[in-house]
């Protein structure tokens, strides 16, 4: 898929772990895996904007269009 | 509740159907065996009264084909049954669209289609023996229901496996 989910990046940038974003974000730890591999078909506006809060960035810091 | 219920009796309905089909199948097959190398007057009573008789007077030949059909035809509803059966087993209501249950309802739907076909063939041979003065009024091959059925099944298995694709969607929707 050329949409690329770049979360890992962000949360190594914010030096924030999978467990501590889960817990703030409101997510399982496997949902938010499902997201982080780029294995999940679609991400609701109320995710992506919990992400972009806890991460403070923008949806354009997370997915990312390569061809 | 109440369709728990309901799938419950269909549940028990398709294995009383399996049961009986399969003794209907074993029943006609041992008369028919009978009939062939013991005694021609089975062929009066294949079956609960199912009389063929007048096809064997006929010629050995045809009456051994149209047997042969039905004991085909009815081994095929066995396991048309025997699919139904499967089917309620790995049915589950909170979880409707699973691969295995479109598997299912699409094996159903191939395999009704295979009976109409043979059914088909059924009633086109015992035609031709009604032109030689056969009495087939007893022998009723349903080729067109089960065809009909086949096409209803194949719409199911359709919208089955595109609920299947949907709900995978949604589980994958974070």
């Amino acid at each position: 898929m050329p949409i690329v989910v770049n979360l890992d990046v962000m949360m190594a940038t914010r030096k924030m772990s999978l467990n501590e974003l889960s817990e703030k974000v409101g997510l399982t730890l496997s949902n938010l895996s499902i997201l982080k591999t780029g294995k999940a078909k679609a991400v609701r506006f109320s995710t992506l904007e919990a992400i972009c809060q806890v991460l403070e960035c923008q949806p354009g810091d997370i997915l990312e269009y390569v061809e | 509740m109440k369709t728990n219920l309901i799938m419950k009796v269909m549940n028990v309905i398709f294995w009383i159907i399996l049961v009986g089909l399969c003794i209907k199948t074993g029943a006609i097959l041992t008369s028919f065996l009978v009939s062939i190398f013991v005694n021609p007057e089975a062929a009066k009573d294949l079956y609960l009264g199912f009389d063929l008789f007048n096809i064997y007077e006929l010629g050995l030949s045809s009456y051994v084909k149209v047997v042969s059909f039905l004991i085909v035809l009815t081994g095929m509803k066995a396991y048309l049954a025997f699919l139904a059966v499967k089917l309620f087993m790995k049915f589950d209501l909170d979880h409707p669209f699973n691969k295995n249950v479109t598997d299912v309802i699409s094996k159903i739907g191939y395999f009704a289609l295979s009976i109409g076909i043979v059914a088909l063939v059924a009633d086109d041979y015992t035609e031709g023996i009604v032109k030689r003065g056969a009495d087939i009024s007893q022998l009723d091959w349903g080729a067109h229901e089960f065809l009909f059925f086949a096409g209803i099944i194949y719409i199911l298995a359709l919208v089955f496996k595109r609920g299947v694709e949907m709900q995978e969607e949604n589980q994958l929707t974070i």
